[in-house]
């Protein structure tokens, strides 16, 4: 009946400090990594672009979506803990090449969103202090380039200080964004609403409800959530992480829901009105006459909100990192961890230049702030929809191989599965040439890197998915007492 | 998020105090099927209440993720009565004969503190009073600088010279994992002081144990340079033996 267990005497990912990060930490990176203040600030408004009244619809069908996936992903993160998060976890369920996929878009997916953080301060950021000076579209820029280099100096040098130090910098950079998001929505609700009952999906508004307007809704909804897996990075560093984790996701997933339907219905109940308060979405040239308070406490927040996330952003791409570094796959180096502060001091260093750097490029070659943001979300969504896709299917099939499969988690795997490879086809099919180009390139790039390390480091790639293993100091009687 | 216990669910509890048995019962490496067939409980009841059980770290996964074992933490539901090997208690006994102050062997179990071989002739403070105030004794910040954190909650005054200030403590364990002599006079009782010196496995260094001296507060104030070289001498001969 029972096996003879070969423990390690040590964990494959030791360096990192193990066991150490409370349930506030873990949540916060988790939150962060989503920033649904930035999130519920601007999305509502592109879902009711898309969908008018039915924007509602569009996002509870979206969070219905993201439980989902949050579901597969927690039957991971209540049996395993990994630096890797979802591609350690796809490694249990569909090997070495389904690892390999969903480390790709792990990077892919989380480095696009670092730059994504890195272009939305330096738009948000920028703009505001034009505003403020008065000044024109240059001095933006130049505001917008000087806050993408302090952001990406002061990240970096948090996430080497520490996850600890990070995780309480980023929940009260959140808390106090939401709040700030929060109070000014509430305002303008109250400022504006009384004349105009809301037409909460119901009754015929203005255009009624559209089907097909809420499909499309559904996506820059989803991409709303994105990102709130990240704390399953954290399973090496949390304490009591098979308990830490998988509540942090599920919280995240459910609080961001809760926010982002909250703010839609107040943008539904005033049309318009958040809209005049974010200056970018607007687009309206505005002067100081212009400036009202609700404005500028709501650019504050939302690039406070992007502060964050590029922080949580950095902390699980660099884990991930870690991780492939210590199975052999990326360069060793990149797993070396600070000596004082037990963080992957050198992957931080190696990749928060490049999302920054990607941005400083753009900006100084004139692109407008609105597409170098939207060409950097879109790519970054869909590699976290591939993720989320990979760590869907190999639910069921990790679960068969250790004899703990039930019913439940193969209809929920099921239904995800085929929601998320609906959503990316009709992204890929919706796409502009430019995305398309790019996700063609990123193919040919992860396919082509494959077969050069399956011919290089072969042993290195059956063996992805390290993860914290149980050692013999973790068993009762096992090791030395 | 958590509600309060309302108790009602009687059979939950049951069947995972069943799990724990039969997981003790089976040995190392018995899956969860095997456990839901044994116990005739429903596999899905059974998968969730083995999850909560390894989430607080009562069960371990093995690597290969199906089979479990008993966590460490279940030591706390049935302390062990540690008593020092022969060879250790000689050790003591030849310190003892060395100093005048009294020498203690105490062992460290997660954050409880085991007294394995206390000095007979001076009775130490006692070992839960100990491990509640870390941060006011030499063994507790041998611990606490081991684990590199402070306590949760507030840290106590239990007399005038009790460092309460979070950053000031922080700077001493930084001392004490540099130095490995944690020191501590009249922050526990007013009149007494100690000496303490980490007792570590010779593989991979872990922190198994700590061996105190405890005398008068102004005698420990002092450098004992002399002294402090006698602790750290059985420290390292106890060593293998513990371990």
């Amino acid at each position: 009946m029972t096996r003879i267990p070969v423990l390690r005497s040590r964990s494959p990912v030791a360096g990192l400090r193990r066991r150490s990060l409370r349930p506030p930490g873990v949540f916060a990176q988790s939150v962060a990594t989503t920033a649904p203040a930035g999130a519920m600030a601007s999305t509502p408004l592109l879902v009711i672009a898309a969908a008018g009244n039915g924007a509602l619809w569009s996002f509870a069908i979206a969070a219905v979506l993201v439980g989902l996936v949050a579901a597969c992903i927690t039957v991971f993160a209540r049996r395993m803990a990994a630096a890797g998060g979802l591609y350690s976890f796809t490694a249990q369920g569909l090997g070495p090449g389904g690892a390999y996929a969903c480390a790709v878009a792990m990077v892919v997916g989380y480095g696009m969103l670092v730059a994504v953080t890195f272009a939305g301060a330096s738009w948000y950021g920028g703009a505001l202090v034009a505003r403020l000076a008065g000044g024109s579209d240059a001095l933006a820029a130049g505001a917008g380039v000087a806050l993408v280099v302090v952001l990406a100096v002061t990240v970096a040098v948090c996430a080497v200080r520490g996850v600890r130090l990070a995780g309480r910098v980023m929940l009260v950079i959140e808390a106090v964004s939401i709040g700030l998001i929060l109070v000014v929505l509430v305002a303008l609700a109250l400022t504006t609403a009384p004349g105009t009952p809301a037409p909460v999906g119901a009754g015929p508004g203005p255009g009624g409800l559209d089907l097909g307007g809420i499909a499309v809704g559904v996506l820059p909804a989803l991409a709303a959530f994105i990102g709130f897996d990240s704390a399953a990075s954290l399973g090496v560093e949390a304490r009591r992480p098979f308990a830490s984790i998988p509540r942090a996701i599920t919280a995240t997933a459910a609080v961001a829901a809760v926010l982002y339907l909250v703010a839609t219905l107040v943008q539904l109940a005033t049309p318009g009105g958040a809209g005049r308060a974010t200056s970018p979405t607007s687009g309206v040239p505005a002067t100081v006459g212009d400036l009202s308070w609700a404005s500028v406490l709501m650019d504050i927040g939302i690039v406070a909100s992007f502060g964050a996330c590029a922080l949580a952003a950095v902390n699980t791409l660099v884990r991930v990192l870690f991780s492939l570094a210590r199975e052999g796959v990326a360069p060793a180096a990149l797993g070396r961890t600070h000596r004082r502060h037990l963080t992957p001091a050198v992957a931080v260093w190696v990749t928060v230049p490049v999302p920054a750097a990607v941005v400083v490029v753009g900006t100084a070659a004139g692109v407008a702030p609105a597409t170098v943001f939207g060409g950097l979300v879109a790519v970054a969504t869909l590699g976290f929809l591939a993720a989320y896709l990979l760590v869907c299917l190999a639910a069921p099939r990790f679960l068969a191989r250790i004899g703990e499969l039930t019913g439940g988690v193969v209809v929920v795997s099921v239904l995800a599965s085929a929601a998320l490879v609906a959503t990316v086809v009709v992204v890929v099919v919706h796409a502009s040439t430019g995305l398309l180009i790019t996700l063609a390139g990123l193919l040919v790039v992860g396919v082509g890197g494959w077969f050069v390390l399956r011919r290089r480091r072969g042993p290195a790639l059956q063996g992805m998915g390290v993860y914290d293993e149980t050692t013999t100091a973790d068993v009762l009687a096992a090791g030395p007492r | 998020m958590t509600s309060p216990i309302s108790g009602r669910q009687p059979q939950a509890v049951r069947s995972a105090l069943l799990i724990l048995e039969e997981v003790a019962a089976a040995g190392v490496g018995v899956t969860a099927k095997e456990i839901s067939a044994a116990l005739r409980i429903p596999p899905a009841t059974t998968y969730r209440l083995l999850n909560l059980l390894v989430a607080e770290e009562y069960l371990v996964r093995l690597p290969d993720l199906g089979g479990f074992a008993l966590g460490r933490r279940i030591a706390n539901l049935a302390p062990a009565a540690l008593s020092a090997p022969t060879a250790a208690r000689d050790v003591m006994r030849r310190l003892r004969e060395r100093v005048r102050w009294g020498a203690h062997l105490v062992a460290y179990d997660r954050h409880r503190f085991l007294f394995v071989d206390p000095d007979p002739d001076h009775p130490p403070t006692d070992a839960d009073e100990l491990a509640r105030h870390p941060h006011a004794n030499g063994l507790g910040r041998l611990l606490l600088a081991e684990h590199d954190e402070l306590p949760d909650g507030p840290l106590a005054r239990l007399t005038p010279r009790t460092v309460v200030d979070r950053d000031e403590l922080k700077s001493a364990l930084v001392d004490v994992a540099r130095t490995g002599l944690a020191r501590q006079c009249g922050e526990f009782h007013a009149a007494l002081g100690c000496l303490a010196v980490a007792v570590r496995a010779p593989g991979d260094g872990r922190l198994v144990a700590g061996l105190a001296l405890t005398g008068p507060a102004d005698r420990v104030a002092a450098p004992n340079t002399e002294l402090i070289e006698l602790l750290r001498e059985h420290a390292a001969e106890l060593a293998p033996l513990l371990a």
